[in-house]
């Protein structure tokens, strides 16, 4: 009997254990959709290279709450999106040693150098902010080097519009990555070494720049 | 007897609290260019957009979507739901680019691509809205407790919010602007706990949202604002 009732007591604990820890832990698979981008096409085939340090990106923290954030599926979602949109043929490959049989123009190997967090915990504010910093390493269609790209975005969202904090963050990293979708429309060709080559096929032609004023 | 009393003194109480609890004060201020409506043709839309590019706070989509319903109720004014505006229109309208000022937006609709796509869509006027509502002052504590023969809540909490925007009319097809409403509204919300508790919550932003959708509809329908 007194065994049967400590079995009880250790299984309660246990569950008890498994609940507190899993109330301080938020996991998420980041999902969101991405528009057609309005911009005129680039005259060139662009091969983009997706790996599996790409395709599978993971964050996680363990800083005072543990996080876990699954990026991968809705990175691919945008990019393919984009330099669909960007370029008038887009190839996606999963290594940069596939691209010499595709006849690409330009290769494009993007990676993540870094993801940052704030949640209202940290910051005592109402919002979750989400920051994401990308390596964009673009080639020639002879594997030599043109650019070596660091862009950054960034992304918001007030937690009282929404039901729980993964939703939240969700909803922050989306418009984040809605973000590098613009940088990336906006900012591509201007990268001086990419305006260059461009510059160099005579073929650069985009919608009026400016600072957004 | 003396217990009806007091049930009678704790329900006029309650019921003075909840008068002058949630009630909110609004001011609106209007700039016309005109004072006749504003033309727009059959099959002409708007869209209400709100501005997102400052740090420190972004207009509530939700408060967007109020002052659409209210300007689009009746049927007399087409509003193209922002969500919508912004994703046939990505990236030019995103917070990072978009145009702050008339002079901006003529050079993006010198853009055959950009124009053509506001003519496609019969996209006559852009409304931006700025501001946010914010809570001002917080007083006071509601406690809840737990106990094995039953539980409570007891305290008082009190709090003001202000709700402050500014909306300006732009007119893509003679690219000016058409006019401007500012409000601001103010409120104060309670929440009485003695065992359960109860609120009395002030609809800051939603007077905000009457106040400002209704001055806009004004704009296109010429029907007299409620007072």
């Amino acid at each position: 009997m007194t065994k049967l009732r400590a079995a009880r007591y250790s299984r309660l604990a246990l569950l008890l254990t498994s609940v507190l820890t899993g109330a301080c832990s938020t996991d998420i698979i980041v999902d969101g959709d991405y528009p057609s981008a309005l911009t005129r096409q680039l005259p060139h085939h662009v091969g983009l290279v997706l790996d599996d340090t790409f395709t599978h990106y993971t964050f996680e923290s363990s800083e005072e709450q543990d996080v876990t954030m699954a990026l991968g599926e809705s990175q691919i979602e945008l990019f393919n999106q984009i330099f669909g949109d960007i370029f008038q043929n887009s190839t996606t490959l999963s290594t940069i040693n596939q691209t010499s049989s595709k006849k690409v123009d330009l290769v494009v190997v993007p990676h993540v150098e870094e993801v940052q967090l704030a949640m209202p915990f940290e910051t005592q504010l109402n919002v979750f902010e989400v920051w994401l910093k990308y390596n964009l390493q673009v080639f020639d269609s002879e594997g030599e080097p043109i650019a070596d790209w660091l862009m950054t975005a960034y992304g918001k969202t007030q937690s009282r519009l929404l039901t729980s904090e993964e939703e939240a963050l969700n909803q922050a990293t989306t418009e984040a990555l809605r973000d590098a979708g613009v940088r990336l429309v906006v900012g591509f060709h201007k990268v001086p070494e990419i305006r260059d080559w461009l510059a160099s096929q005579q073929t650069f032609g985009a919608l009026p720049q400016g600072d957004g004023q | 007897m003396k217990h009806s009393a007091i049930t009678h003194t704790i329900t006029f109480a309650l019921m003075m609290l909840s008068l002058a609890a949630c009630s909110t004060s609004t001011i609106i201020d209007e700039y016309r260019e005109t004072s006749l409506d504003l033309e727009l043709n059959g099959g002409e839309q708007v869209v209400i957009m709100g501005r997102r590019h400052a740090g420190e706070y972004e207009t509530e989509p939700d408060f967007i979507n109020c002052i659409g319903n209210r300007l689009a109720n009746g049927g007399k004014v087409s509003v193209m739901p922002e969500q919508h505006f912004l994703d046939s229109f990505y990236p030019w309208f995103e917070p990072r680019v978009a145009p702050l000022k008339l002079k901006r937006m003529g050079m993006m609709l010198n853009d055959p691509l950009i124009a053509e796509r506001i003519n496609g869509l019969s996209i006559r006027y852009l409304i931006w809205v700025d501001g946010h509502t914010e809570t001002t002052e917080k007083n006071g504590s509601v406690s809840c407790a737990l106990t094995l023969g039953g539980g409570g809540c007891f305290g008082f909490a009190t709090w003001d919010k202000t709700a402050s925007y500014e909306a300006t009319v732009w007119d893509l097809k003679k690219l000016d602007e058409k006019g401007r409403v500012k409000v601001s509204t103010e409120g104060s919300s309670y929440v009485l706990a003695v065992v359960a508790p109860i609120p009395f919550i002030a609809q800051v932003q939603g007077a905000a949202c009457v106040g400002i959708g209704d001055r806009l509809k004004s704009f296109f329908t010429h029907v007299e604002p409620e007072p």
